[in-house]
């Protein structure tokens, strides 16, 4: 699905992945898991082209086709999707204006038809149900007066409303109180799929109690520096991240 | 007021016209405009909505729809000006009246547009003023009166032109005003809007947008006078420029010696989307009363990056994330209008000119 390879990035000139490698099968959710200022951030906006992250080196490739050759939108289109750590809020235009937008856009790329104002109601109900978020959100303002939780559900909303076949959630975990978590990792879990990749990026290893990786990666200093099944979240639990942070050193 | 009726202003009020300097602008005009495409004419709906249609200037009685709205609502002509007079008690609510104004290709070089509305006591009028695009250079100079208690929702929307609007509105004691303008353009465009609050408990609410391309000038010029205590004004204007537009925002608050207990509040906000194109706001208050709670604010910025990251990573291209950006910009100032079916008519305007 996503194959990554000796991949180097920079924001204004400073070198913040310095080489990383990392392949993800269909079907599998890797976590990556760093301490602050390690790249954890970087490396998902360097996947979904945000402006201002330049990639010096290296090649993602996904589903095939070189990722870093499309814009934004190309990337979405071809089914990569960022649930960003800081949802922005967009006053003054419905939720359900903004999904139908999002989920027409992407339809269109398919080569879909778009969907009419009560397909698009029916499907967003359906969905918006499912992971516990009132009709009430929906008509709400993107994000506007939403508490933490109810962003990052939004996140998952828009997710299993654009059917992505590789999710990045980063730091999805931040800023949630265990209920919420719970919530917000049912929803996840839900979307797994043999045909749908997983990325999740966090720094605590609660998070992945409830969404369980098949694979843990450790990112500090812009690279992988140990990879290893889902007890390796323990290990760091136990150990933090001290020995990473004195190895790189 | 003519043309050079409001040259001559222009050339006296110079601080007035600081930033639309009018003949500059009305000599450096050479667009034409397309009259038959790119505008839908509102009456085509297919709805049951009451519209007074003027061709050149000339009201045609006969090509208007009336609907419940009496046929003699509009007196006068284009020489004198029209009046349009409601008495004491009456309500022309239920059906708001669109008053449509079209040139064609025998439109003379010049129309002096005169209208007067009088509502008397108690009076309800809802009117939507639409200007279609025209190559015509139009000046329209509208006297309102309201007496006691009347209430006016007054919404216009001006396509592409040369347009030149002044309006003297008058607000007797529990009267209100509200005004929304959309201007579409402009080569150049003026709007200006004077309201006097001459009884205690008047009020006047005045919103806009502003959507300027290309070599698009316009200009909304507002002032807006506490005479009486107790009086209460609210203004939000939105302007958004791309290419090399220029937009103008003057607004002015004067509450006289007397106003007591004024409620003045003003707000223009500017989204550039181009380098090139520049936004002039000049807020004023001038408060000779003591005991009142007036403010202004002004703020121009651009679009915001994080925003349009978020939305093209859901999908949606440049043009889709600007056009939704541009939807929440506006948003707060379309919230402000009252008819329902004029949220409608301006949003889908905004969301052409956005596309």
């Amino acid at each position: 699905m996503l194959t990554i390879k000796n991949l180097h990035a920079s924001i204004g000139g400073k070198e913040i992945l310095k080489g990383i490698d990392l392949s993800i099968p269909a079907g599998q959710v890797h976590a990556i898991m760093g301490p602050n200022g390690s790249g954890k951030s970087t490396l998902s906006y360097i996947l979904s082209d945000r402006a201002g992250y330049d990639v010096t080196e290296g090649s993602v490739t996904f589903k095939g086709r070189d990722l870093l050759s499309l814009n934004t939108e190309e990337r979405a289109a071809a089914g990569v999707f960022l649930a960003m750590q800081y949802p922005v809020e967009i006053p003054g235009v419905s939720n359900m204006v903004f999904l139908k937008t999002a989920l027409n856009a992407i339809r269109a790329s398919r080569g879909q038809s778009p969907l009419d104002a009560m397909q698009t109601l029916k499907l967003l109900r359906g969905k918006a149900s499912a992971i516990g978020l009132s009709e009430d959100m929906l008509k709400r303002a993107v994000n506007v007066g939403f508490s933490g939780g109810e962003k990052k559900r939004n996140e998952i909303l828009q997710m299993a409303v654009l059917e992505p076949s590789l999710c990045i959630l980063d730091e999805t975990d931040s800023g949630l109180d265990i209920d919420a978590l719970k919530i917000v990792a049912d929803g996840v879990n839900a979307l797994r799929s043999p045909e749908r990749s997983m990325l999740v990026i966090t720094h605590y290893q609660r998070l992945l109690d409830y969404i369980k990786p098949d694979a843990v990666h450790v990112l500090a200093y812009g690279k992988i520096r140990r990879s290893g099944g889902a007890e390796l979240a323990h290990e760091l639990e136990e150990k933090g991240y001290t020995d990473f942070v004195n190895e790189a050193a | 007021m003519t043309l050079a009726a409001f040259i001559t202003r222009s050339r006296r009020e110079q601080e007035d016209w600081k930033y639309t300097d009018l003949e500059a602008l009305l000599a450096s005009t050479n667009k034409t405009f397309n009259l038959d495409t790119g505008f839908r004419r509102y009456d085509e709906d297919g709805d049951n909505r009451a519209y007074l249609l003027f061709l050149n200037g000339v009201w045609q009685s006969a090509r208007s729809r009336f609907g419940s709205v009496p046929s003699c609502i509009l007196m006068g002509d284009l020489e004198s000006g029209y009046q349009l007079t409601l008495g004491e008690q009456t309500c022309l609510v239920a059906q708001p009246i669109e008053m449509v104004f079209e040139t064609d290709s025998n439109a003379p070089a010049e129309i002096a547009l005169k209208l007067s509305i009088d509502i008397g006591k108690n009076g309800r009028l809802t009117l939507l003023e639409n200007h279609l695009p025209s190559n015509t250079i139009t000046t329209i100079e509208t006297d309102i009166t309201l007496q006691s208690r009347a209430k006016f929702v007054h919404g216009k929307i001006l396509a592409s032109g040369t347009h030149l609007a002044l309006h003297e509105v008058r607000v007797a004691s529990g009267g209100y005003y509200n005004n929304f303008s959309l201007l579409r353009g402009g080569h150049p465009a003026r709007n200006e809007i004077n309201v006097t609050l001459e009884g205690e408990e008047a009020q006047a609410a005045l919103n806009g947008i502003m959507l300027l391309r290309g070599s698009d000038h316009a200009d909304t010029t507002t002032r807006i006078t506490h005479q009486a205590p107790n009086c209460a004004s609210r203004q939000v204007y939105k302007t958004v420029l791309d290419g090399k537009a220029r937009g103008v925002f003057q607004g002015k608050i004067t509450v006289a010696p007397h106003a007591q207990k004024s409620d003045g509040y003003q707000m223009s906000r500017a989204l550039l989307l181009s380098d090139q194109a520049e936004m002039d706001a000049r807020p004023e208050l001038e408060i000779y009363a003591d005991d009142v709670k007036c403010s202004h604010g002004s703020a121009i910025g651009a679009l915001d990056e994080d925003a349009m990251f978020y939305l093209r990573a859901r999908g949606l291209n440049e043009t889709q994330a600007r056009a939704l950006l541009i939807e929440s910009f506006v948003a707060e100032t379309l919230d402000n209008v009252q008819v329902e079916a004029w949220r409608d008519i301006f949003r889908r305007e905004i969301g052409e000119w956005a596309q």
